[in-house]
Formats: structure tokens, sequence, C-alpha cells
């Protein structure tokens, strides 16, 4: 269970008891959900997108879920052609506010999305506030909405972000988050543009706009709904390096100065301390609770704790950001030395795998000896690692770091 | 194995270059390939892979003795578990034979014909082989049905009579004729079918005169041997009930096959049955999967024990009586290195007994090839081309090299159809 390391952090003003949340989605749909996941201990809850039910009727299509698999490996990605909350808004606001009156100590963030009027956006704003709610986020990012002009068509347009931001932001006095599309090409043009209309921090991201497969059969990409499908939501293990790229262009720009939520494949602890070293101060979950359920956190809190323990850090916030400074462009990558394989003949089992992949896919620098064991031409090694990156063998296949072949030819 | 058990698995596969698991096979088959084709979802190509190689492939799933080929070369096992190469491959053909993948047709028609004596192994895959080329195969068999060993010396519960129909019926849809009831054991009877017709002839009738020990006692009523016992227990098992029901049996013999008669007579009703093996435990012949099947169905396994004398009342055993041995030179594990430990004689109580230490090529088999090579009793052949000292002769199987496994017969078939192709097909045998 956790080892009761304090990893509480403060975000934007409100004190969340751990990092992890759930984010807003299937996962936090119900006051049953969220209260099981507060129990369970997860620090904060999203709740599931809620909208104005008096002009527009949400329904889901079914079936609504596809996966990837890779192999044996089950939902490496998923996607999801699911929209906002199809319950009342009415009754999804008595639940957030029985979750804050049974769990104050928890955070509780209302996600909303106005539908048909800009001020959808400042009613609903107003209703999260009297429930209770300690954040609102704002959900500018769906990739599936049916609703013209909502979802991320809306948070792909400076001009409305900020627009929607800024009436949000007044109609309330509770701190106001604007969550991203990965959709796009550049994020930061959209947080800049939230954080000019008032917002109080960033989160992302949101799922990325794919199609996952097709029904060989049928012609018929999947779902298959009722015929036909769409490209929608893909999240899960797949994307976490979309949102760790994400994440680390917000905090590396000096100009975006609120804090950050990151979300996007997270599964494991380390997962959680990637998002934390590239500048997320709080992490949130849908995927992995979908494919493995709630109990999962137990493990984030201790691998978390631990992590902090071993690395000397007090506190979660000290750690945020840590990797920031790290990450740069291309062009300033040093090139003054390399990588060599070195492949340990005592751990290697002679499966020839490091063989294939460079003979076929880089340097042809390893050869086959007679007993099966590979021998790196350091001359040719250009360092690219792919042996070590394939050895099904722990530590068989390390490197050392030499002065660049090329610079020094 | 179902489609996701077969793919977890397969992803499991290192994926070897050079596999050795495919090194490993005697009768040429290419783990690492239909492994990888299953990894990367072409599962037909998986069963062709199997079947296009081996016409016996969905019977060597079942029989293989992969603990002693593919699976002990998996490297795999450096990190973990082996792969489950027999369960893929049994996978492979299942899956394959569902999809109606047919791995092989018949070939267009060539004008010589060719003559293959048994329907075992060794023979159905020669004539397999041919008739995907394009000869006219005729099959001579000797017993009511084809199969040979895998029809009545392997126990049903290691493969059904089913599955080995199904793999003679792929063989047969190519127009290989099989003629049962047909016994070739005249003298010359090699230079007899050339003489009517056919340009080649594949001489694998297996063997099948059990061997048996002389020691006092052995002719009584109730000692049998594992061939016959088999055999019965496929094609009369009631005789077979008859004989062990209620009974203690002794088997003598610590192979596989005095495990499949071990196993048989348990499921047969023995009341409790002993395998007196001259080996010691780890040094039993027998597959270790098999010991383990054996031993959990209760059967006692004896090692390092000889049997000298059976005993009789009214003409039917009732006892056997026996000592401990051991090796003379240790690790030399013949019988004639087995030395008798004093004090450790010992008398069992049996109702029956079954010797399963092997079997020999009947007389009349050496006949068939003129002159009979012989060595050991058996035939001698080439063995990359399994050529006989008699031109258009060819022999494979159990008749050449002794008691042997389902994949080697089937690497003897596979050899000898190449080297009658290569010989008729050069256009210098006169039709």
């Amino acid at each position: 269970m956790t080892r009761g390391i304090d990893l509480s952090i403060n975000f934007c003003g409100v004190t969340f008891p751990n990092p992890f949340c759930l984010s807003s989605s299937p996962v936090g749909n119900t006051y049953d959900m969220c209260a099981r996941a507060f129990d369970m201990g997860w620090g904060g809850v999203v709740y599931k997108t809620v909208g104005l039910d008096y002009e527009v009727k949400i329904t889901h299509p079914s079936p609504r879920l596809n996966p990837l698999h890779r192999g044996s490996q089950r939902v490496v990605g998923l996607q999801n052609v699911e929209q906002i909350s199809d319950r009342p808004t009415k009754d999804n606001f008595v639940d957030l506010a029985r979750l804050k009156k049974n769990y104050p100590h928890k955070a509780l963030v209302a996600s909303i999305m106005g539908l048909t009027h800009a001020t959808d956006w400042e009613k609903l704003a107003k209703m999260a506030e009297d429930a209770g709610a300690d954040m609102i986020e704002c959900n500018f990012s769906c990739p599936q909405m049916t609703v013209e002009g909502t979802g991320h068509k809306a948070g792909q347009d400076t001009a409305v972000v900020e627009k929607l931001t800024s009436i949000t932001k007044s109609a309330c006095s509770i701190p106001v988050m604007a969550k991203m599309t990965p959709n796009v090409a550049d994020m930061l043009p959209l947080a800049l543009a939230a954080q000019a209309g008032g917002a109080d921090a960033i989160s992302a991201i949101n799922t990325v706009k794919a199609l996952t497969g097709v029904d060989l059969d049928t012609a018929t990409p999947l779902p298959n709904v009722g015929g036909k499908s769409s490209s929608s939501g893909y999240s899960g293990t797949a994307v976490k390096p979309i949102g760790l790229r994400f994440i680390s262009d917000m905090a590396r720009d000096e100009r975006l100065k609120i804090p950050l939520s990151g979300m996007g494949g997270i599964y494991t602890w380390i997962d959680c301390v990637e998002y934390l070293l590239l500048g997320a101060s709080t992490l949130q979950v849908t995927t992995a609770i979908l494919q493995h359920g709630f109990r999962i956190v137990e493990d984030m809190d201790e691998g978390l704790s631990d992590y902090l323990v071993d690395h000397g850090y007090e506190s979660v916030q000290q750690m945020v950001g840590k990797a920031v400074r790290n990450v740069v462009e291309p062009n300033q990558l040093s090139h003054a030395t390399q990588a060599i394989s070195v492949i340990d003949h005592d751990k290697c089992i002679g499966c020839g795998q490091c063989f294939l992949t460079c003979r076929d896919g880089a340097a042809q620098a390893i050869s086959i000896q007679d007993d099966r064991m590979p021998i790196v031409d350091e001359d040719e090694c250009f360092g690219c690692l792919m042996c070590k990156h394939i050895c099904p063998v722990q530590d068989c296949i390390t490197y050392k770091t030499v002065p660049h072949h090329q610079a020094t030819a | 194995m179902n489609v996701q058990q077969a793919i977890d698995e397969a992803n499991r596969c290192l994926l070897c270059h050079d596999a050795p698991c495919s090194q490993a096979c005697p009768g040429g088959t290419d783990p690492a390939k239909f492994i990888r084709q299953i990894r990367f979802m072409n599962l037909k190509g998986a069963a062709r892979t199997v079947l296009g190689n081996n016409p016996l492939g969905g019977v060597c799933a079942n029989v293989c003795p992969t603990d002693d080929t593919c699976v002990r070369a998996c490297l795999r096992s450096g990190i973990g578990q082996p792969i489950d190469i027999d369960g893929l491959q049994r996978f492979a053909v299942d899956y394959g034979r569902s999809q109606g993948v047919k791995a092989f047709a018949k070939g267009k028609e060539l004008p010589h014909k060719v003559a293959v004596i048994g329907a075992g192994p060794a023979g159905l895959t020669a004539a397999a082989r041919l008739a995907t080329y394009g000869y006219p195969v005729t099959i001579f068999e000797a017993r009511k049905q084809a199969g040979g060993m895998l029809r009545y010396g392997v126990p049903e519960t290691r493969l059904t009579v089913e599955d080995l129909e199904t793999d003679l019926n792929e063989i047969t849809a190519l127009g290989v004729e099989i003629r049962t009831n047909t016994r070739i054991e005249s003298k010359n009877a090699a230079a007899k079918l050339l003489d009517e017709g056919y340009s080649a002839v594949f001489v694998a009738p297996g063997l099948w005169k059990p061997l048996a020990l002389n020691i006092p006692g052995a002719d009584l009523d109730g000692v049998t041997t594992a061939l016959t016992f088999l055999d019965d227990a496929r094609v009369a098992p009631e005789t077979i009930r008859t004989l062990v029901k209620d009974q203690f049996v002794a088997i003598i013999g610590g192979g596989s096959v005095a495990m499949d008669v071990a196993t048989t007579a348990i499921r047969l009703g023995a009341k409790r049955v002993y395998a007196l093996a001259l080996e010691g435990m780890t040094e039993l012949p027998a597959m270790g999967d098999e010991i383990i099947e054996a031993m959990e169905l209760g059967v006692v396994i004896k090692p390092q024990a000889q049997v000298s004398k059976v005993l009789g009342e009214n003409g039917r055993v009732v006892g056997i009586e026996g000592h401990e041995t051991e090796w003379v030179v240790p690790g030399k594990l013949t019988p004639d290195n087995a030395k008798k430990v004093d004090g450790t004689r010992f008398s069992l109580k049996v109702g029956a007994l079954v010797q399963a230490i092997g079997q020999g090529a009947t007389e009349a088999v050496g006949g068939i090839i003129t002159p009979f090579k012989s060595d050991r009793g058996l035939a001698t052949a080439d063995k990359q081309s399994q050529a006989t000292t008699m031109k258009k002769v060819f022999a494979g199987g159990d008749v050449v090299r002794g008691a042997g496994t389902v994949v080697d017969a089937v690497g003897d078939g596979k050899r000898a159809a190449e080297a009658i192709h290569e010989l008729l097909s050069e256009g210098q045998v006169a039709l």
C-alpha cells in the first residue's frame, strides 16, 4: 500500500492530496465511480464533461470503443467515439455537490463544455462553483463532438479559446483550467490564448484523432457503428510520447506562466515521474483505469513515494520540471561523441536479433561467430543502439561513449 | 490453443536469426518460420509452412518428441521457459485446415510410376511428395488400414484416429493409391515391382517383429510384447481389457513405448502397473513428460532392475523374479553392460507381463531387397538419398534406422522422394 509520504501539491491554489486524478472521461461519470476512486486513493477527480441539456440531448454511438492490440499486448491504444456526459445536467451537479460534501479534502474539478451558445459556459461555470467544485476545466478538445463548433474545433482557434476562457473565468471565482487538443501542429498559441483569457492552468493532452483499424470483411473502419465509423479520440500507452512532447513544449516556453496538468498514456508511477519531470504538476488518467481499474493508484502512490525518497526530493513540487532544461531543439544536440554497442557474451543467449537489425536496418557492424556470439566492429558501429533496444536479455547490450567517428575522421 | 493463445505464445518467441529450433528438426520442419508467421498474423501461411514441409504435420504436432528436438534447441530457455512449439504447430495445422488451406496439390501427371512398400510415416511422406511432383504412386500396405505404427503402435490418447485420418485424407486426395491388405514380402519383391513397370521403389515396411527376452517362463500365457499389446489396444481393446483388468501388470522397458503401454494398461483398468528398466531414473529413454504422465497415473517405475524369470501356475503368469543392477561401465546403457547387485533379489506378483524392449525386422523383409545388405537385421540405405545397393530402390523409416521416431521417418520419406525425383527427372530411366 502507500508509504505515508506526503505527495500533496498545490495546483493554482487548490491542494491536491496527491497528483493522481481521474481525467474527464467514462471513468468519472457518476458519484459512485468517483467516490470509489477517492476511497482507493486518487487525489483528484476531473468529472466527466457536463454540458447543458436544455437544447441538445447527448447520446453515445455504440459500440463506442476500439482497441489497438500489439501481439499479445492488449490495448496498447484505445479509440473512443464517446461524447460528453449523456446524463441530465442537474444530476451531474447533484453528484458533484455530494462528492465535495463527502470528500472535502479531495480535489474536485468540474469539466464543462458549452454546446449551443457562448453563454452556456457562463452558466455551467456558475453551476460548478455552486456545486462546490474546487476548479473548472474547460473542455476545448474533445475530438468527436457531434455538436457543430464544439470540442476540438473550438480548441483549434486561438480567438475562440481566449473568448470562452474569459467568459468562464468571469463567471466564477474558482480557478479555471483549459484542456488542449493535440490535434494541432503547435499547442503554444492556444495555451497562450487561454492564458490571455485568464486561465489559471493548462491540461493536456486530450485524445488524438485517429482510426485504430478496419474490419477486413466488411471494409468498415472500427468501431463499426451501424456500418460506419469515424476517426475519434485515441489514448493509452501509444500516445504517451505525444503527451510528453506537448507538456514539455509548454513547460519550456517562458511566456506561459501557468501550471500544467499532464495526461496521455499514464499507466505506472514511471509514466507519472516522466510527466512531472517534464513540467506537469498534476496528472490525469483514464485508459489505464479502463483497462485495470482504480486499484492501480496504489502502485503510482508507492512508486512515486519511493522515487521522492530515493532522489532526495522533499515534495512533489520540487521535482516538477526538472527535465525541462534538458530538452533542446535537434540542432542544439552535441555531435562530439557517439555510442558504441558493447555486447556481454556471458549474458548473450545467441538469438542473433542484434545481427539482423544491424545488417538490415543499421551499420552492418555486427557479425556472428560460429558459436553464435555477435561481434561489434567498432569502426563501423554508429551507435544507433537499435541492437540494445531489441535485445531480449537484460543488460546484455550496453554502450560506451567515444569521440564521434565522423567528427574525428 | 485458440488464436489469442497462439499469438501470445508466438509473441514470446525471440525470432532468432538462424534459428536453432529449425536446425533441430529431423523432419526438416521450420518452426522459426511458422512461429514468425503466427506472430505477424500470417496464420494460413503458418499452416502451409507446416503441412507443405510435412504431409504428416498434424500427426507430428501430436507425437513429436519436441523436448528432444526443436524445444530443446529453443534459446528462449536462456531467459525462461522455451516456446511451446508443438502447441503452435498443432494450432497452425488446425487453424489452416479450418480455413481450408491446402498445402500441396497434385502435380501434372508424369509417366513414371513409383511403388512404395508400407503406408507408415516414411512411406506416406514419400508418396505425398512424389504425388505433388506428378508421379502416380501406389502404396502397398500389409495391414487392413494405412498408418503403420501411427495406427497400430501409438495409443489413442496420443493420436486419435480422427487426427490420423485427416492427414491421410490429404494424402489420398493427391491421387496416392493405397492398396491395403496387400503384403509385399516375396523374395525379390522390389525387383518384381520394377519388372511390373514401376520406375522406382521405396521400401518402408517398418519393424513388426517384437523382440522378446529369452528367460524362463517367457512363453507363459499372459506374457506379451508391447507391439502386440498396443496394436490390440487400438483394434481389439477388449482383449487387452481382459488381460489387465484388476491385475498387477509388469512392463519390461523404460522407453516411450513402455510408458505408452503403462498408461494404456492403467486406462484399461489395471490395478497396479510396474515399469522395470535397466536404466537409472535419470537415464530412462522415455521423454520427461511421458514419465511424469505415467507417474501421475500411478505407474511405479522401478529403475535399474532386471527380470530374470517369469513365474507361472497352470501355464499362466503369476509373478516375476528379478534383481537390481548397476552399470559395469558407467553411462554405457546396454543390456550387456548391466551387472547384478548381490542381495537385491525381488519378486513381484503380476497377472500380466509386457515386454517393451524394441522390435526387429520380420524375416520376410530381408527378401524385399536383393541383395539384402544387413546391419543389425535392418536394411541399409544412404543417409542423404536413402538409396540402397539396388538400383532404383530406396529404403527408409524403421527398417533402416531401427525403431525411430515419426519425425525421423518423415525425414527419410522426404529424402527418398527427392532422390527418386532426381533420378526420374534426369530422363535416364526408361519407362
